[in-house]
């Protein structure tokens, strides 16, 4: 099995993924696949300026190297 | 999405208007997409909210005039009476780090490729995930949650792994430097690589 860490964020991007783990398809291609949550933001500081926003956002996981893939 | 309540009916009123987003995530980039076919770039006001739940709310509560939100919040909207001005879809990405060898990919892509047909076949089957993820689920719980009879099915598009076209990328690539998203010394060719990515047909 080759193991992989892939990066969770809204449910709604990422459902082929969580069907296909709990399914057993990614055990059917010989992957080991483990789901790290993103980061998720509480209250932030509001402001008109996406420069004032830090553009990684929650994919610091895989911005660090621990997870090797996440979608958006 | 606007509150029950709104005046807004269409986006051409919210001209200067607080509309919530998350800055540099789909929200923003498809919020600016469904505005600027009714405003002028000037009188778009959209202000960085954060996460689902933080938008979400601050529109439910008349903070913001509108909110950008995906499901299941806007099933969660649409049940409690909150009006759609406008809605969009947007094409999903894959980012894998430089160390993600062809085969792993390919493997990961064919899974995924089995799970998206298994969706399209069964699309009410799977809506538990959206539901019970806590991250919805908590804040939901308030306003009595959802079943999955509450969502219009055809508004989740699932397609299988395709790789971006040289034309979809550039395109992509000149809305971004035009809205100043982008560095105009960032080129496609240092953004996307398709080399490891085989082509696949995308189904619907």
């Amino acid at each position: 099995m080759k193991k992989v860490v892939s990066e969770i964020s809204g449910v709604v991007f990422s459902l082929p993924w969580l069907v296909a783990k709990d399914n057993g398809l990614f055990e059917d291609e010989g992957i080991d696949m483990e789901f790290v949550k993103a980061i998720r933001s509480g209250p932030v500081q509001h402001t008109e300026n996406p420069e004032d926003v830090n553009p990684v956002l929650g994919h610091v996981a895989f911005e660090q190297g621990q997870v090797s893939i996440y979608r958006a | 999405m606007v509150p029950p309540d709104s005046p807004h009916n269409y986006p051409g009123t919210l001209g200067n208007q607080p509309i919530a987003v998350n800055f540099h995530a789909g929200s923003h980039y498809v919020g600016l997409r469904l505005l600027e076919g009714y405003l002028p770039k000037e009188k778009i006001k959209l202000v960085h909210y954060g996460s689902p739940v933080q938008r979400f709310e601050s529109m439910l509560n008349g903070e913001v005039a509108a909110a950008v939100v995906m499901e299941p919040w806007i099933a969660l909207g649409e049940k409690l009476g909150c009006k759609t001005v406008a809605e969009g879809h947007y094409l999903g990405a894959e980012n894998a780090s430089e160390d993600m060898d062809e085969e792993t990919f390919a493997a990961i892509n064919r899974a995924v490729e089995n799970a998206v047909d298994l969706i399209n076949a069964d699309k009410r089957k799977y809506l538990h995930y959206l539901i019970d993820d806590p991250s919805f689920a908590n804040a939901a719980a308030k306003y009595g949650g959802l079943t999955p009879e509450d969502f219009h099915l055809p508004r989740l598009r699932y397609t299988k792994p395709a790789v971006y076209t040289d034309e979809m990328v550039e395109d992509t690539y000149n809305w971004l430097t035009r809205w100043n998203l982008l560095s105009n010394e960032a080129c496609a060719a240092n953004l996307v690589d398709n080399r490891i990515a085989e082509p696949a047909s995308a189904d619907d």
